[in-house]
């Protein structure tokens, strides 16, 4: 589509991503999502998100790590926490590292595209 | 030694448990309470998160078992406390309760004991296709959830296969063949006869085959024995890659089931197997016999059109005899195409001419014959058939959440059976072009959005049908969107017929949400002026996942579902959260009088903190054994006009130092929350004695249980007892056959105050106790009271407010108190409920 933006998501959890995907896709994103790390690693550096999604604790790769090279890689990109209560303060500490917001786990639906809708109106509005 | 001297010594000169103070008590009791509301707040979260409404992962099930487990613990330890140790029998009922729930968590099925090697259609748990395979398992949904007709049969699960497995010694021969193959030893045609041979030399082990044998001399005389391999029929296929055996006589049940077995050793099945990267996961098949139809008439539904030719139909496929002239495409069939939307007309007939048939073999098996010259240009189904096929086969795709593939049979009695369903298999090409699902949403008016609480996530279209009373139940059209007033229990039939439901009552963790979940309907409750908004007979899409109806049908939108996006109900998680809660939620002690009422009789989670909450409860009630417990403790008596028969019991500050005797008048209570909680109770025209007239229901319903006296007058069993301090207060009230909690605590520091208020029972029928149950929660929410509500049990608190706005409470909390007494017998149907509510804020003006 036109200016669709194109959203990066990451999480070990399958479900997570299984109902991420078509629940933003049906808000018009383009989204691609990742189980493994390594391969959103991978992904990051071969194609431009506007958005990324990323759970903090996960085997391999940190999030914390992740969020870092996603930051490095393309400033802008808005990145969007979520995580299990228990790395709650974990999480807060990364609003310092450029994060846009973070969520607990277990969210609803609509909370997670409120959010990226409000991520999504900040970079069109820097676009502007 | 020196240790035993020790331990003797503490013995000796540990205190009695009499000599234990109160105030130590009654503390245990207060966090008794506190660890009560919070089990309950946990299980309400499950329940909700079993609505697909949220997004959660296996670490937050096995955190919140943890946290309940800890919980439930502490509350059988502080019984123990109160009670001196009585209720010790609790801590095996906590096991036997937790235990499962914890292997569960690991996705262990060591569960052996309680898995059964084989287990009939109608009675196969609907949550394990690990156990009985996805073919095995869909069947069952379909008997005991949708309730449609389906030939009976029974499943040999994978627990038989692998007690097979073991007692033949096969796991490690399996094993090393496998491993020899991939090391490209041998090519799969040896190791693949190498294995079947083995299974089929080996021995069904006696217990199981007993089993086996048992099932099948229960049916009919032939069989079709059929593999049910976990997640063939799911998102994963094995069409057509393991055996099937058709019009098997009983006698020949187990050869076949060792058949069957053989097949997922077959070199196609291993070739797939290693191509979708699962060989080294253990396979395990269960096996699926189903009694023999001798069909007139049979043949397959797709409730989408492969051909991609008509998006809005479905196709009904039918020929003579026996399935399989349809299922292997050979032959001539009739082809009826129907439209998906109600009233599902037949929109166009082909029939063909059709030479043959298949019809079971004398002494098993099967045979081609002919079709009788007069009835081969004839139609296979009547109209009236085929719509009726068509409605179930819309049912099962509602409730699967994916296209289907349905088998179907007409015996020759006349009767429609459904022989399977399973997802539609469609190319690429079939499938509605994915066009911007956004976009094209877009292009629809929206009629309501952003409103109500999501009960279960889905999206469904239909016509909408308003359901005010019981008398409209049968006019409900198949496939329509229930919209309606009230959330009440007599809903729950129609439930399974209706693509979405829209209430203006009721919560997520209500009645109606809870069933709307279990049969997979997407629902909103608490959505204000819904009945205005959506009149009888539009047209409307529901998608509860984005909160929104549209007007009209939006077609785009529900192909998108039912093609692309994950029916979250099939998703491992939530299969293990409703396993979880079936052993979690159900209250099955509900009497405090019945036998069963005891540690041993508790089963689930709820019952254990039922259990306990009453007996913590009936202990500190039992004042004569109290007041010889704790010697020098003073008991005041109230004295009022107000017929209570009220006890009070001061831990400091509760009442006027000045007091003598043991008589204690209202006005000389300082306890801040009792005080309040009097004003509202004494207040004009709240104890009203008149006596209520009791209509006959009422009066049949009352009669009918041990009722000591009339109706009319405010009967105290026993009498009451309210614990005060100062600033506390803990008040328990048994009127007649319903029973108050309220505990409140006024401090100058609005951190500290609540008041937690619980309402249980009555003497009408549960229905009409509900109603008094909603009453109660309606008013309460108007006061910003948290509400929970189940069955007759109402669960009320507010939190952190400051002096004066909990005192205004406790003031209403005392009025309702009053004013509720006798309204079950009142409330004849549901519509009486809001004029009540009225009746109420005429007296009493609302927050």
């Amino acid at each position: 589509m036109k200016d669709q933006l194109k959203i990066l998501v990451l999480d070990d959890e399958p479900i997570v991503c299984k109902r991420l995907k078509p629940a933003l896709e049906k808000l018009g994103y383009e989204v691609d999502t990742f189980i493994q790390s390594v391969e959103a690693m991978h992904q990051i550096h071969q194609t431009s998100y506007d958005i990324v999604i990323t759970d903090l604790k996960m085997k391999e790769i940190d999030g914390m790590r992740f969020l870092e090279e996603v930051k490095k890689q393309r400033p802008q990109t808005e990145v969007i926490v979520i995580t299990g209560f228990a790395t709650m303060e974990t999480a807060k500490q990364s609003f310092r590292k450029g994060v846009f917001d973070f969520i607990a786990k277990p969210f609803k639906l609509s909370e997670i595209q409120e959010v990226v809708n409000r991520a999504a109106a900040k970079i069109k509005g820097a676009a502007a | 030694m020196l240790k035993y001297l020790h331990n003797l010594w503490k013995r000796i000169m540990r205190p009695k448990p009499g000599l234990v103070a109160f105030p130590e008590i009654f503390e245990h009791f207060q966090d008794l309470l506190q660890n009560h509301q919070r089990v309950m707040e946990l299980i309400a979260d499950l329940g909700e998160k079993s609505g697909g409404e949220y997004i959660f992962d296996r670490k937050y099930l096995a955190d919140t078992v943890e946290e309940m487990h800890t919980l439930l613990l502490h509350m059988v330890q502080g019984l123990n406390l109160i009670t001196s140790s009585r209720y010790l029998d609790l801590h095996p009922a906590l096991d036997r309760i937790f235990v499962p729930l914890e292997s569960e968590l690991r996705g262990r099925l060591s569960l052996a004991g309680e898995m059964p090697l084989s287990v009939s259609l109608a009675e196969a748990p609907l949550d394990r296709p690990e156990l009985t395979g996805g073919k095995a398992n869909n069947l069952a949904v379909i008997i005991q959830n949708l309730q449609l007709p389906v030939p009976p049969g029974f499943v040999i699960t994978t627990q038989a296969y692998r007690l097979f497995l073991e007692y033949n010694q096969l796991e490690e021969r399996i094993h090393a063949g496998l491993e020899s193959w991939s090391a490209g030893e041998k090519d799969e045609y040896q190791i693949s006869r190498q294995i079947q041979y083995s299974i089929l030399a080996g021995v069904v082990p006696q217990e199981a085959a007993t089993e086996i044998k048992r099932q099948a001399e229960k049916g009919g005389a032939h069989w079709a024995i059929r593999s049910s391999a976990y997640g063939e029929d799911g998102e994963l296929s094995f069409a057509g890659l393991h055996e099937s055996f058709l019009n098997v006589p009983t006698r020949g049940v187990i050869q076949a089931y060792k058949k069957v077995l053989a097949s997922l050793y077959s070199p196609e099945a291993l070739i797939y197997r290693q191509k979708m990267g699962m060989l080294g996961e253990e396979a395990a098949m269960a096996v699926l016999a189903q009694e023999t139809v001798p069909s007139r008439v049979s043949g397959l539904i797709h409730t989408l059109d492969i051909s991609g030719e008509e998006c809005d139909c479905l196709v009904v496929y039918a020929s003579w005899g026996l399935g399989r002239t349809v299922a292997e495409g050979r032959g001539q069939v009739d082809r009826f195409v129907v439209e998906r939307d109600y009233p599902h007309r037949l929109r166009r007939q082909e029939i063909a001419a059709k030479q043959t048939l298949v019809r079971p073999q004398t002494g098993g098996g099967e045979e081609v014959g002919e079709v009788p010259p007069e009835e081969r240009e004839a139609a296979t189904l009547s109209e009236g058939q085929v719509c009726q096929l068509a409605r179930w086969a819309l049912t099962l795709e509602r409730y699967f959440k994916r296209p289907q593939e349905i088998e179907w049979a007409i015996n020759q009695d006349g009767q429609c059976l459904i022989l399977q369903s399973r997802g539609l298999l469609f190319p690429k090409a079939a499938a509605p072009p994915t066009q911007d699902i956004c976009e094209s949403c877009g292009l629809y008016p929206v009629l309501l959005r952003d409103t109500g609480v999501v009960a279960h996530a889905g999206v469904g279209a239909g016509v909408v049908a308003q359901i005010a009373s019981d008398t409209d139940m049968s006019s409900f059209p198949e496939g329509a969107v229930l919209v309606t007033k009230y959330t009440a229990p007599w809903l729950a039939r129609i439930v399974p017929r209706a693509a979405a439901i829209i209430a203006e009552r009721g919560s997520a963790a209500g009645h109606l949400a809870t069933i709307a979940r279990e049969f997979r309907v997407p629902t909103l409750v608490g959505v204000e002026g819904a009945t205005e908004f959506l009149k009888e007979g539009m047209q409307i899409t529901v998608d509860t996942k984005g909160r929104i109806v549209y007007d009209g049908r939006v077609s785009e939108l529900l192909q998108y579902e039912l093609v692309q996006s994950l029916a979250f109900e099939d998703a491992p998680e939530f299969r293990l959260l409703r396993r979880l809660l079936s052993r979690i939620a159900p209250l099955h002690l509900i009497d405090p009088t019945a036998p069963d009422f005891t540690p041993q009789g508790c089963r689930s989670v709820h019952d254990v903190i039922r259990f306990i909450h009453e007996k913590a409860v009936e202990e500190l009630m039992d004042l004569p054994r109290l007041v010889k417990r704790f010697k020098g403790v003073h008991i005041f008596t109230l004295v009022s006009d107000i017929p209570l028969g009220l006890k009070i019991l001061d831990l400091g500050g509760g009442i006027d130092p000045e007091v003598a005797g043991s008589r204690l008048y209202p006005e000389q209570i300082r306890s801040a929350p009792m005080q309040a909680l009097w004003e509202g109770l004494s207040g004009p025209g709240v104890w009203s004695t008149e006596a209520v007239p009791v209509d006959f229901k009422g009066m049949m319903s009352s009669l009918t249980k041990t009722w000591a006296e009339t109706p009319g007058a405010a009967t105290v069993s026993g009498f009451n007892l309210a614990v005060v301090t100062d600033t506390y207060m803990n008040l328990h009230l048994r009127l007649g056959y319903h029973f108050n909690l309220v505990d409140a605590r006024i401090d100058p520091d609005p951190q500290r105050n609540h008041i937690y208020f619980r309402f249980v029972g009555g003497v009408t029928d549960l229905t009409r106790r509900s109603r008094r149950a909603q009453l109660l929660a309606k008013i309460l929410s108007q006061y910003h009271f948290k509400v929970d509500t189940k069955g007759d049990l109402v669960v009320a608190k507010v939190l952190h407010l400051p002096r004066e706005d909990l005192e205004n409470r406790l003031r209403v909390l005392g009025r309702l108190i009053g004013f509720t007494r006798q309204l079950d017998i009142q409330l004849r149907s549901d519509e009486d409920i809001p004029e009540f509510v009225e009746a109420f804020f005429e007296q009493n003006t609302p927050a």
